[in-house]
């Protein structure tokens, strides 16, 4: 039986991608990737909506796609960050932490 | 707008996503692999995990939102299939952009002259204030006439106004160096510049402390235009001394780029202080700035949050006051006590006047507004018969929207696809209309009457004109698509499947409300076209009332180059008699006032008979001894003035008096004219000494509508300030030209010549808002005509082409040809009754509204109603015939074997 994995919760996913680009930049297999391994493999990504979300993020500005050598030695279109990304990805872990504090500060109330 | 970008380079993004997608895929078959799972499955599960089409679709979406990407992908369709039928393209867009066309230029001429807010900061806030009731003084002018001490005092209303000011039209001989030459421009108080808000593009402005006392302020200010065209933006222009009416002035400062002053027709060169009017006005002998004269216009700027009601409310009180200290003033006339009652029963009137006071608006807005509403009828006829022309089309693609039906494309979907089929033809009419729009303007603008408005206005494209083409072509595309989306809507799927091409989705029914509403339509305008073509007609016929072919007409205005009024006089004698002499001429005369230029010297007289009679308003004209022959107007009674009538130069006073019919049949009803005293004005202090010598027929003064009561004086009475002289010429008036230049210039070789023109000229240049009205209006009337023409021939070929295999059973059954035509026809004449009854009332209704243009004619008159009912249904009947004749002729055989 394969180990019990979580669909990625909604929303969540574009962050993801803001954070692990926020590291280096990297392609669309090297993103998908790296999301198994940093998550441990408890978070399963979809790969169909991957793409969408990566075009997406870069229609807003966050990200800038540019074609270059990958490890393979063929070409891969390589994401990274732009500024405005940068900011946003500040902004969302804000609210993301906030809204996990606000959900753990009911569980502790319920709990007790 | 990236999602447009994204539009034009779809092709690389796509490429793209490809090459992205394909490097994941062989990348995680290759990692598969190489855990020891066999390529063919690992291919097969990452086709699985990837979901390449949604992944692709998804992107897209993306990439442009999905109605734009639809709505792209529609224009692109109808697009395609336009070029594939381009003689119904042509058809359309040809209609479209007709009616856009002129919509669009009738537009820019509304906008230009009615609605165009003056280029001020605020506009919104001026108001113009003028006088109602009895003013009692005299005065010169066009309308809305005030005093300056009126416009001084109105100054101190602070808690109404944030500033007042008064101007006046003006010509002034205005010389740079050269020759002396006629330009516009206005004269106007101090605070004019401030009030407006308009600043110097160079120099200053006028201000309060050029206008202090008179004579004050020798300066004047060019408008922009004037000073690149004429000093093609000479930096050095402040401090250069200009000549105006002989007079030198100093140019002070340039207005802003784009202030053409506050009357649209009317647009002045430059501006002087009312301080120099005795300079600019060289006929004003008496203290303007002082004296209770009406001659300025008064506009104010109202304080912030108030209203011109409340204002006017609020000024009533102190103007009830000012009244009466007006009475006590320098130059206010002795009056009856009757008089003095309704000079004091006078209020002041305030109406916004963001566009500033125009006599072309008022003369001109009317007019405009029919013409406006006909073009919007015209463009909606041209949207009908676009959607007819759709709803044609509609029925030919019925089998290729039964189709993309019965594969599951919504109904809502293919309404779209063909409300975008017209929006794109409509926005391409609407450019090729916008194309032409500038040149219908400029063809427009000739039409127009008063001199100043060719200069004064533009076919040039504004923003103003561009938003509302976009607009009204959005508006007729959404129109004309309508009717075939809606009906795209509606049927079965089934019977427009079995149905053969060509008869299905017929829209029978909405075609014949459409043809109803265009037969309707166009009766509107063609009835109205006819009015105004017997209107113009009736007037021409008409004629002034005096001789025209063969008679030129040239003006001077001596003491606007430094004559004194005596000299005035004596040099128009002079030109007179010496015009006269010339071989090249016949019989000639002299008028103080041109005649059939819409303005008039006008005042109240006074008739001495066994009792003193007060009249109306009488048009007054100061003629030469041998006037009346020169335009053949015939002297019913008494004489006409000879040599003796004039008084010598230097003696003031009229001594005798030529009056017309309307004016003894009016106020001497019953008398002997001939010995009766008369004065002009009406205070009891008006001495009746002017005896009238003789009466002669009426003829028309301002225009050719005019049928007022005149009186005439001689001319030469010494106090002239120019005049316009009507001159028989033998051969062509060109000929005649040169040897009266020479005259002129012997007597001033500085004098310049205002005009030459003939009177046949001069009676077409009166009549061109009439001719205006009828040349568009009939132009719009034959193309709404040929429009539901059309139309109709449309339907009703298509009528019969449904109808064959019924006809032909008819026929085979025993019906005879007449019976066929008959079938048909009643169908076309169903629809011109049902037209013509909607039509009919709305004539009835909006004829109010024209009646003040037409003459001769009623709105509703019965023949005319009825030559173009005629002419309509004549013309339907015949268009309607063809397909009907052809039903006739179906073979019994050919329509059965048909199914």
């Amino acid at each position: 039986m394969p180990p019990l994995r979580f669909p990625i919760p909604q929303g969540t996913l574009d962050m993801l991608i803001l954070q692990i680009l926020s590291l280096e930049s990297a392609h669309g297999y090297g993103i998908a990737q790296r999301l198994e391994q940093i998550s441990r493999s408890v978070v399963q990504v979809n790969e169909g909506s991957l793409y969408p979300a990566l075009h997406r993020l870069e229609q807003k500005g966050w990200l800038r796609g540019a074609w270059k050598q990958s490890e393979t030695g063929r070409d891969a279109k390589f994401y990274s960050l732009t500024p405005a990304g940068r900011r946003q990805l500040a902004v969302e872990k804000d609210s993301w932490a906030r809204l996990s504090d606000a959900v753990k500060l009911i569980f502790d109330e319920g709990g007790r | 707008m990236i999602e447009l970008f994204n539009w034009f380079r779809r092709r690389s993004l796509e490429r793209g996503l490809d090459r992205e997608l394909q490097y994941h895929f062989d990348r995680r078959v290759a990692d598969l692999t190489a855990n020891g799972i066999p390529e063919s499955e690992a291919r097969r599960r990452v086709t699985g995990e990837l979901g390449l089409a949604n992944v692709r679709e998804e992107v897209r979406d993306i990439w442009l939102t999905r109605w734009f990407r639809d709505f792209l992908y529609d224009l692109r369709f109808s697009g395609r299939s336009f070029m594939r039928s381009p003689g119904f393209t042509a058809a359309t867009l040809l209609s479209l952009a007709l009616g856009i066309g002129a919509t669009s230029a009738l537009y820019s001429l509304v906008d230009q002259v009615i609605l165009h807010a003056l280029p001020i900061r605020d506009a919104a806030r001026l108001v113009l204030v003028d006088w109602k009731g009895d003013q009692v003084a005299g005065g010169f002018g066009s309308w809305n006439l005030m005093s300056y001490p009126m416009c001084r005092d109105l100054q101190q209303q602070t808690q109404f106004f944030d500033g007042v000011f008064c101007r006046a039209e003006i010509q002034v001989n205005l010389s740079a160096g050269g020759d002396p030459k006629p330009v516009a421009a206005e004269v106007v108080s101090g605070s004019y510049f401030p009030v407006l808000g308009i600043g110097p593009a160079l120099g200053r402005v006028i201000e309060e402390s050029d206008d202090a006392a008179p004579g004050a302020g020798p300066f004047v200010v060019l408008s922009n235009d004037f000073w690149q065209t004429e000093f093609g933006g000479a930096a050095d222009i402040v401090g250069r001394k200009l000549l105006i009416n002989q007079h030198p002035m100093t140019v002070v400062g340039v207005a802003t780029a784009g202030f053409h002053g506050v009357d649209v027709g009317a647009v002045p060169v430059l501006w002087i202080p009312a301080s120099m009017y005795a300079e600019a006005i060289p006929g004003a002998d008496e203290d303007l700035l002082r004296r209770p004269t009406f001659w300025m216009q008064i506009l104010a700027r109202l304080r912030p949050n108030l209203t011109p009601q409340r204002a006017q409310a609020g000024l009533q009180p102190w103007f009830k006051a000012w009244l009466l200290e007006n009475m006590v003033r320098p130059g206010f006339p002795i009056i009856t006590a009757d008089r003095r009652r309704q000079y004091l029963a006078s209020s002041l009137e305030l109406t916004s006047a963001p566009q500033g006071h125009s006599p072309l608006r008022r003369s001109l807005s009317q007019p405009l507004w029919v013409l406006f509403a006909a073009t919007g009828v015209l463009l909606s006829l041209a949207c009908l018969n676009v959607a007819g022309l759709f709803l044609a089309r509609g029925s030919a693609r019925g089998r290729e929207i039964g189709t993309r039906l019965a594969l599951g494309a919504s109904r809502g979907r293919i309404g779209r696809q063909l409300l975008a089929d017209s929006v794109l033809l409509a926005l391409a009419g609407g450019v090729l209309g916008v194309a032409v729009a500038p040149l219908a303007v400029r063809a427009l603008i000739v039409f127009l009457p008063q001199e100043g408005a060719a200069s004064a206005l533009r076919g040039t494209l504004s923003l103003r004109l561009l938003a509302f083409a976009f607009f009204a072509s959005l508006a007729a595309g959404l129109l004309s698509g309508l009717a075939p989306a809606l009906h795209a809507g509606a049927g079965s799927l089934v019977s427009s499947l079995r149905e053969r091409a060509g008869t299905g989705f017929g829209g029978v029914r909405l075609r014949k409300c459409i043809v109803t509403l265009q037969v309707a339509f166009s009766l509107i305008l063609v009835i109205g076209a006819a009015l105004f073509v017997r209107t113009l007609a009736g007037l021409l016929a008409k004629g002034p009332g005096f001789e025209t072919t063969g008679i030129l007409s040239f003006a001077i205005a001596p003491v606007q180059n430094g004559h004194s009024r005596a000299d005035a006089g004596r040099l128009v004698r002079r030109i007179d008699e010496e015009v006269r002499a010339l071989p090249a001429t016949g019989k000639s005369g002299a008028a103080r006032y041109a005649f059939l230029t819409g303005g008039s010297w006008n005042n109240q007289m006074i008739i001495q008979t066994d009792r003193r009679i007060v009249t109306g308003n009488v048009n007054l004209n100061a003629v030469s001894p041998g006037f009346f022959s020169t335009l053949g107007i015939r002297i019913l009674a008494g004489r006409d003035f000879d040599t003796h009538d004039s008084r010598p130069a230097g003696t003031l006073g009229l001594r005798s008096a030529i009056v017309n019919e309307a004016f003894v049949k009016r106020y001497l009803a019953g008398r002997d004219p001939l010995g009766t005293h008369i004065a002009v004005g009406s205070g009891p202090d008006a001495k009746a000494d002017i005896v009238i010598v003789g009466v002669c027929t009426g003829f028309n003064y301002r225009d050719l509508r005019d049928n007022s009561e005149q009186a005439f004086f001689p001319l030469y009475e010494s106090d002239d300030s120019g005049a316009t002289f009507y001159v028989q010429v033998r051969g062509t008036p060109e000929q005649a030209i040169p040897s009266v230049r020479r005259i002129v210039r012997q007597a001033d070789p500085r004098l310049p010549i205002l005009w030459f023109r003939t009177l046949d000229n001069q009676v077409n240049r009166s009549l061109s808002t009439e001719r205006l009205l009828a040349a568009l209006s009939g132009s719009f009337g034959a193309l709404a005509l040929l429009l539901s023409l059309i139309g109709l021939y449309g339907v009703m070929s298509f009528v019969v082409i449904r109808r064959t295999r019924e006809i032909g059973i008819r026929l085979a059954l025993g019906a005879t040809g007449a019976s066929a035509v008959r079938l048909v026809l009643r169908d076309a004449v169903t629809m011109i009754t049902a037209g013509m009854a909607i039509a009919l009332p709305c004539v009835a209704a909006f004829g109010k509204l024209v009646q003040a243009q037409l003459f001769g004619v009623t709105a509703t008159d019965p023949g005319t109603v009825a030559a173009a009912a005629l002419t309509l249904a004549a013309g339907a009947l015949v268009a309607a015939f063809i397909p009907a004749w052809r039903a006739s002729n179906v073979s019994p055989t050919d329509a059965l074997r048909l199914e």
